[in-house]
């Protein structure tokens, strides 16, 4: 198999959201010394590339866009190993921290969003459910991401999304990140009182604000 | 403004005659035979250390470090065998306002909840919701009789922690009938909101005999439940105070894309819960719920109005029913729409509750929220109200009888006449065209159109300057205000 034919079968492999397609033709492609970044960027990426462009044009849905994720996550699960022993790193858009708010264990829309963000070119690190606040404070101080997403499903969980807000002031850390709130009952009016940086109605109304605030 | 009467509070619950079946004895079978399946082999996640040892110790499987419990079908069985039939929830000081359920003779309505925005009553603008909103709903429930009790319908949002005890304040104080909070968890929060409920009941014990106060909780889909949850069933549970168990699996998110699959995955999930209640105080009187919805395939949002997920919460009736056990079934539960008075929130409010009533539901929800539960609007009330007459009157079917079949009075007029002049229509014609404000009909002179969003604000605004209910005693009303500032003190507000 040429290279160009590897990098094609990584591409189908992403548009069809193969798991352990990815991971084998990731593995094919450290065998073949290929160097990581090239088999992201001429495969994988392009595939989700492929993968968003379906989406937008209503020609792929979510599930199609979470398998792909998924297969995407695999692939990079081979390749993060060689990208450290070298110096160069994929290039993203982003990084963004995402959780759900401590006391509220709900994360189907957090992971939906954090999909959502991976698939559109972003550096995604979820913390999970119920993320104590000082949790978030310290990973914005350890990993220095440009979005921080915070989702409540609960109105009795909101308020910990103002919480996370006032900590990082206190950390001195408010302006080193914008962040995003979403979940059922959050609004724009709760995102302005709180002083978050955006909202999201949902996950792919999340993402066009993100791009927009660290475009 | 638009004047109504003024009148003592009523519930007036629709006794269908019209039957409806979903689904066959053989589907039921199939789905308890999964649902079974999956508790026994797949388990459910039970993030509480006390949950795990009853289980344990009646002889479940239990991975205390996974938190998840394997049920034995026979457990399920026998457990589900010590649930009464039927049983009351209780009204504050009527018996005529009181809920009998497990008869399949009615189907009790109330409002929907809990939202966390409101249409202002006065501005009609959005705004965060705050416990004045559930002191006026209340007032609302407690005069119209098509609510049989009343959901906390928004979060009191301005007290935070304490939220779900000042719900119940504004709920007891403003209506006679039956309350059910589906928000209040927590070992702390329930303990207080017993010890409000039985101060109104006179007593621990007259609360257990009329519990005025019920409880409905939600599982977290997939085959999942919340630590607080938990705590809160089983405290209702010990004081005798009819615990609920609601599923609300969502197709292709929380739950299989598929109808069926959801079913059985929701009847697992309930099962797993209101197992547990009989085990820990048998006999509890328990219902369950499952409320199933799709995933948005491009945005991800909820949508709770699909026809998908319509039929399958209607379905779920005829599983409580093989359990033989009291159910909730969700109406339109504020639909998806975002705008009062359109096509859509027509659409999707009208088929459920109408399956719900035909295929015997006990209760259902339904009224004042749209945006899928997020935003509590008042104006809806009035509209549904229109709904729920609607529904009231073709679940009753056509009455066929000499007195309805009227021989005489066509022999009467006989060919070429007309029936218009007849003393029987004088008195039946104008039961036949009940007054709406949602159809236009064409105007007679100087008549004009009259909006309806703006006919049911007045109503509304009738209804909360002019109803009066019996309030609690003065002692009463600041017993409950010690015991929210004694919890307050206990959850660390100050």
């Amino acid at each position: 198999m040429t290279n160009e034919e590897l990098f094609e079968k990584m591409y189908q492999a992403i548009l069809k959201g193969e798991k352990e397609e990815a991971a084998s033709l990731a593995r094919i492609s450290t065998e073949k010394n290929i160097s990581p970044l090239e088999a992201i960027h001429r495969g994988f990426v392009r595939g989700m590339e492929e993968v968003g462009i379906r989406f937008e044009s209503e020609e792929m849905y979510l599930p199609e866009l979470v398998m792909a994720a998924d297969a995407m996550i695999s692939a990079m699960g081979v390749l993060e190993g060689e990208i450290k022993k070298g110096a160069e790193r994929p290039k993203r858009i982003g990084r963004a921290i995402a959780g759900t708010v401590y006391g509220d264990i709900h994360d189907i829309g957090k992971n939906i969003v954090c999909t959502l963000f991976t698939v559109n070119g972003f550096e995604v690190i979820d913390l999970g459910t119920g993320v104590p606040t000082d949790l978030f404070v310290e990973k914005v101080s350890e990993e220095k991401p440009d979005l921080l997403l915070l989702s409540a499903l609960l109105t009795t969980t909101m308020p910990g999304q103002r919480e996370v807000i006032e900590a990082l002031t206190r950390a001195g850390l408010r302006n080193s990140v914008k962040v995003l709130v979403g979940g059922a009952p959050v609004s724009q009016n709760w995102a302005d009182e709180i002083g978050a940086d955006g909202f999201g109605r949902n996950a792919v109304e999340g993402v066009s604000i993100a791009k927009e605030l660290i475009g | 403004m638009r004047k109504m009467e003024d009148r003592v509070a009523s519930i007036q619950p629709i006794k269908s005659k019209l039957r409806l079946k979903i689904l066959d004895e053989s589907d039921i079978r199939a789905i308890d035979e999964t649902a079974l399946k999956i508790l026994g082999e797949i388990g459910v996640y039970m993030p509480l250390e006390r949950a795990l040892k009853t289980y344990a110790e009646s002889g479940a499987s239990v991975d205390f470090k996974s938190q998840r419990v394997r049920i034995p079908a026979d457990l399920v069985k026998t457990s589900m065998g010590r649930a009464p039939k039927q049983y009351t929830l209780a009204a504050r000081n009527r018996p005529d306002l009181d809920l009998k359920l497990g008869e399949q003779k009615a189907t009790y309505f109330n409002n929907g909840g809990c939202a966390s925005s409101t249409i202002d009553f006065v501005t009609h603008e959005r705004r965060p919701s705050c416990k004045d909103d559930l002191a006026k709903m209340a007032k609302i429930v407690d005069y119209l009789p098509i609510f049989s009790f009343y959901w906390p319908i928004v979060s009191a949002t301005e007290h935070l922690k304490s939220s779900t005890l000042h719900e119940l304040d504004a709920s007891f104080n403003h209506t006679e009938k039956h309350i059910q909070t589906e928000t209040v968890q927590g070992e702390i929060q329930t303990r207080y909101a017993i010890e409000m409920a039985s101060v109104i009941a006179g007593g621990r014990e007259n609360l257990r005999k009329r519990p005025i106060l019920s409880s409905l909780i939600c599982g977290i889909a997939p085959l999942g439940h919340d630590k607080e949850a938990l705590e809160a069933a089983l405290g209702f549970a010990e004081a005798g105070i009819p615990v609920g168990f609601m599923s609300m699996p969502t197709m292709g998110a929380t739950a299989p894309a598929s109808q069926a699959g959801a079913l059985a995955m929701g009847l697992a999930e309930v099962l797993s819960g209101l197992v547990l209640i009989q085990l820990v105080n048998p006999g509890c009187p328990v219902y369950m719920s499952i409320i199933s919805a799709i995933v948005d395939p491009r945005s991800g949002e909820y949508r709770y109005s699909s026809s998908f997920a319509q039929v399958t919460n209607a379905a779920s009736v005829q599983l409580a029913q093989y359990y033989g056990i009291p159910v909730y079934s969700g109406a339109s539960f504020g639909g998806d729409a975002h705008e009062l008075n359109t096509w859509q929130m027509g659409r999707e409010n009208l088929y459920l509750p109408f399956m719900e009533v035909m295929v015997g539901a006990d209760l259902c929800c339904s009224m004042g929220l749209i945006e899928a539960v997020n935003l509590f609007h008042p104006a809806r009330v009035i509209f549904d109200r229109e709904i729920f007459h609607a529904i009231q009157i073709i679940s009753q079917g056509i009455e066929v009888n000499s007195q309805t079949l009227l021989f005489d009075t066509i022999r009467q007029v006989g060919p070429r006449g007309h029936f218009l002049g007849q003393r029987h229509t004088a008195e039946q014609l104008p039961k036949l065209s009940p007054s709406s404000i949602l159809f236009q009909r064409s105007k007679t002179v100087g008549q004009r159109y009259e909006d309806p969003v703006k006919l049911a604000w007045e109503e509304i605004e009738w209804i909360l300057q002019n109803h009066k209910f019996p309030e609690l005693e003065p002692g009463v009303q600041r017993e409950l205000k010690r015991i929210i500032k004694e919890a307050e003190w206990e959850l660390g507000i100050s």
